[in-house]
């Protein structure tokens, strides 16, 4: 087959034959069920979260101490806040998933640049301390005018790091 | 009030992540499901996919040893896949542009961003049941039509690189470092 060639298939339609509509589905009241079976896991998230919160402690520690390869540090706790900014949310911990996502896009930034370890570390302790803060003190939603004021507040913190960084890398 | 029944579909959640495999879970059975079947990561998930003939399958990005991306290619192009046709439903934290021009480029039906919530992985669900989509086989792409739309097209098959999608209007007026909105990617995958 050449580059511009193409092929149409249309597959047999299985769900055609699966789903039914009518009385039963899945209608709002069923939608609205659903979301309160979410909200009612909302305990259960609070002990899933301070599991990855233990374990970003743990390798924030491993790294400060100077064990294994800085980028290698870096990713996991790359994973484990990427893990925590996909659940946040579901349970209404936005702000949990902003400060997860910041904390993402900071060692992604970090990672095109010279990883030298100790500045990196300084700048996931403040995150890690924010979302260890929104967790013990339950700051639900989006935090409100404070929850705000630590995501701007983090900020300055990133932009502060990325323009030292820059400055030595260019010196 | 009146919808579709899923009771009768069957799940296949694959995610390294056991409680996002619970929350998961916990939405469908809330929906009505009765057959959902959870897999860690890709290679577990394609041996499930040899007894357990999943409808909907509902996959996460990032797994070792293999991961999401690499998992959707197998079940779509490999030589031994069960089920080609499967829909396939991405579901990730990884809402930049590339990331979901990356996923669609491999064949996945839908694009789901996290944190989820039973009204949008509903929403995606019932995308695949309203509009069912013809596959396309070009010399680099296997997968569910990317037009979405239905047509009689006989022109030169323009999607066929990831560059091409990239400069559509909606890739250029989404920031590439914060992310997508579920709106965007409905925009991107419709």
């Amino acid at each position: 087959m050449s580059g511009d060639e193409h092929e149409i298939i249309r597959p047999p339609n299985t769900l055609k034959s699966k789903v039914t509509y009518g009385p039963g589905g899945v209608d709002l009241d069923a939608l609205e069920k659903a979301e309160a079976v979410i909200a009612g896991l909302k305990g259960s998230y609070l002990e899933w979260v301070q599991d990855d919160l233990v374990k970003l402690q743990e390798v924030y520690d491993r790294a400060l101490a100077g064990q294994g390869d800085p980028r290698d540090n870096l990713r996991e706790i790359f994973r484990i806040a990427h893990d925590i900014k996909g659940q946040g949310g579901s349970f209404d911990y936005h702000l949990m998933t902003q400060v997860g996502n910041h904390l993402c896009r900071f060692i992604e930034a970090a990672e095109e640049l010279v990883v030298t370890g100790k500045s990196e570390l300084a700048v996931v302790k403040v995150h890690l301390d924010a979302l260890r803060l929104i967790i013990a003190e339950r700051r639900e939603g989006d935090g409100g005018a404070e929850g705000q004021k630590m995501v701007a507040g983090l900020a300055l913190v990133v932009e502060k790091y990325l323009k030292r960084k820059k400055a030595a890398e260019e010196g | 009030m009146t919808g579709y029944n899923l009771e009768r579909l069957n799940f296949l959640v694959v995610d390294d992540n056991k409680h996002m495999r619970a929350l998961v879970k916990t939405i469908l059975h809330a929906l009505g499901s009765k057959n959902v079947l959870e897999a860690a990561d890709g290679a577990d998930a394609f041996k499930e996919l040899r007894h357990f003939p999943a409808d909907i399958i509902i996959c996460d990005w990032n797994m070792s040893p293999l991961d999401g991306l690499d998992f959707v290619r197998l079940v779509r192009t490999g030589k031994d896949s069960p089920n080609p046709f499967a829909a396939i439903i991405m579901l990730t934290g990884h809402t930049e542009m590339h990331r979901v021009v990356e996923a669609r480029d491999a064949g996945v039906h839908e694009f789901l961003a996290k944190p989820i919530s039973a009204k949008g992985l509903y929403s995606r669900i019932r995308s695949i049941i309203e509009k069912p989509r013809p596959f396309i086989r070009t010399a680099t792409y296997f997968g569910p039509d990317r037009r979405r739309k239905e047509m009689d097209y006989k022109g030169r098959e323009r999607r066929k690189n990831s560059a091409a999608a990239a400069s559509t209007p909606a890739a250029e007026s989404s920031s590439q470092e914060t992310g997508l909105t579920q709106a965007e990617l409905d925009a991107l995958f419709g």
